[in-house]
């Protein structure tokens, strides 16, 4: 008990020095970035959206290693689940499991909406809010309902990492294309003076590969999942 | 004070109240028993924080929040544990052992019941007569390549004996074999694991 007491005290403690330190941090508080990118972000990138303008052309260098990250834990989760044998399914266990034919139905007719509002955040990324990551997971969500649709779907998990692989280094060589126009690597591959509204192409074209990308790494994610307890 | 709580806006105190809320949640997901009530709460909690996203003026990361946290973590949780609950046995013996009175009274399913609200697993107990059918001969290869976790047969030795059949790799089924002790006519096999195409 008294443990118990100590343990909430020092909660308290903590809360009270967090509040604190909100305060001070008031004082710190400036909006000179803020102004920057409102006023310069547009030109700069040909990005509406200052989120996906960071994110894909002032800080590039971050967002690959955040895109690395998910490949990473996509060959953990792989290497974890890992069967030699291939297993079979005996048939009978999916009648007693079986989706609700209701719940069939009702996928069916979300399905492709979900994969349209996945494309379409994806491709708006530099408009409006959303982009590559977002998109990318949605477009999964709508890869998962499939499974509720049809248990016996069956899936190669080694075609899709490898597409998966190969996506990346596109999207590493996309970023890498500035280097022969501009000079720097991670950045926009047109010049500064050129157009914002050919800027975007790139944008698109690396919110593409990116959601591209993602969905598949987290269609793989589940697919051990789905596989593991069988 | 009374003056900044008079002068707060509808979204301030729409904001003020989900924060409450999502203490609430998360004091609820570590209460609760039930894993199902758990995987809706977590799922509650991440629309909640994403809304708070958007009062805050954040839509990318509301958007990435809603897809990750209420859509594929509970979709995930949902099937690993759906998966790993169920227990289940195959039915080769096909008499009063498991069945009787065409209802699960028998003295075999008494003590899989048993066995199986010790460890909190949802028993499903199958006769299907595609895997029925195999000889007794390839039960090991019959437990390797399904997902059958035991099998009953009759004791071909033993007149009115049963057997149990099951991997040893499975250390569930240790507490079953202690289990059998007051049992005399039930035996229980356990296979090896074999290396891949011995």
């Amino acid at each position: 008990m008294s443990r118990r007491l100590f343990l909430i005290a020092m909660l308290g403690v903590l809360f009270v020095v967090f509040t604190l330190s909100m305060i001070e941090l008031e004082s710190l508080y400036n909006n000179y970035g803020m102004r920057y990118f409102l006023n310069e972000g547009f030109d700069d990138t040909g990005s509406r959206n200052l989120v996906t303008a960071i994110l894909l052309d002032y800080r590039l260098f971050d967002s690959l290693f955040e895109a690395g990250i998910l490949l990473i834990a996509v060959s953990g989760v792989i290497w974890i689940s890992k069967h030699d044998v291939e297993e079979k399914n005996a048939q009978f266990m999916l009648d007693k499991y079986k989706t609700p034919d209701l719940f069939v139905t009702f996928s069916r007719l979300v399905y492709p909406l979900m994969l349209a509002f996945g494309f379409y955040v994806i491709i708006n990324g530099h408009v409006s809010p959303g982009g590559g990551f977002q998109g990318g997971a949605i477009v999964a969500t709508a890869i998962l309902i499939l499974y509720y649709i049809d248990g016996n779907k069956e899936t190669n998990i080694g075609l899709i990492v490898t597409i998966e692989k190969i996506i990346y280094l596109l999207i590493i060589l996309l970023a890498s294309l500035s280097f022969f126009t501009r000079g720097e690597f991670f950045t926009n591959f047109f010049v500064p003076s050129a157009n914002p509204d050919l800027k975007a192409i790139y944008l698109v074209l690396l919110n593409v590969f990116i959601g591209f990308k993602v969905a598949l790494g987290l269609w793989t994610i589940f697919t051990a999942f789905l596989k593991e307890g069988r | 004070m009374v003056d900044y709580i008079l002068n707060l806006t509808l979204i301030e105190i729409t904001a003020y109240a989900l924060q409450f809320l999502l203490i609430f949640i998360a004091v609820a997901i570590v209460v609760h028993k039930n894993n199902g009530t758990i995987i809706i709460l977590i799922a509650s909690f991440s629309l909640v924080t994403a809304s708070l996203y958007i009062i805050n003026n954040a839509p990318d990361v509301a958007i990435a929040e809603v897809a990750i946290g209420s859509a594929i973590i509970p979709l995930i949780y949902v099937i690993s544990i759906s998966r790993q609950r169920e227990f289940i046995v195959l039915d080769k013996a096909m008499d009063d052992f498991i069945i009787s009175d065409n209802q699960m009274t028998g003295i075999g399913f008494i003590l899989l019941k048993r066995f199986s609200d010790f460890y909190h697993l949802e028993i499903n107990i199958t006769n299907d007569p595609m895997l029925g059918k195999v000889e007794s001969g390839r039960d090991q290869v019959l437990l390797e390549e399904t997902n059958v976790d035991l099998i009953v047969t009759k004791d071909p030795d033993h007149e009115g004996g049963y057997l149990l059949k099951g991997k040893a790799s499975s250390l569930l089924l240790n507490k079953l074999e202690t289990m059998l002790d007051d049992y005399d006519n039930v035996r229980m096999i356990k296979y090896k694991d074999r290396d891949i195409g011995e």
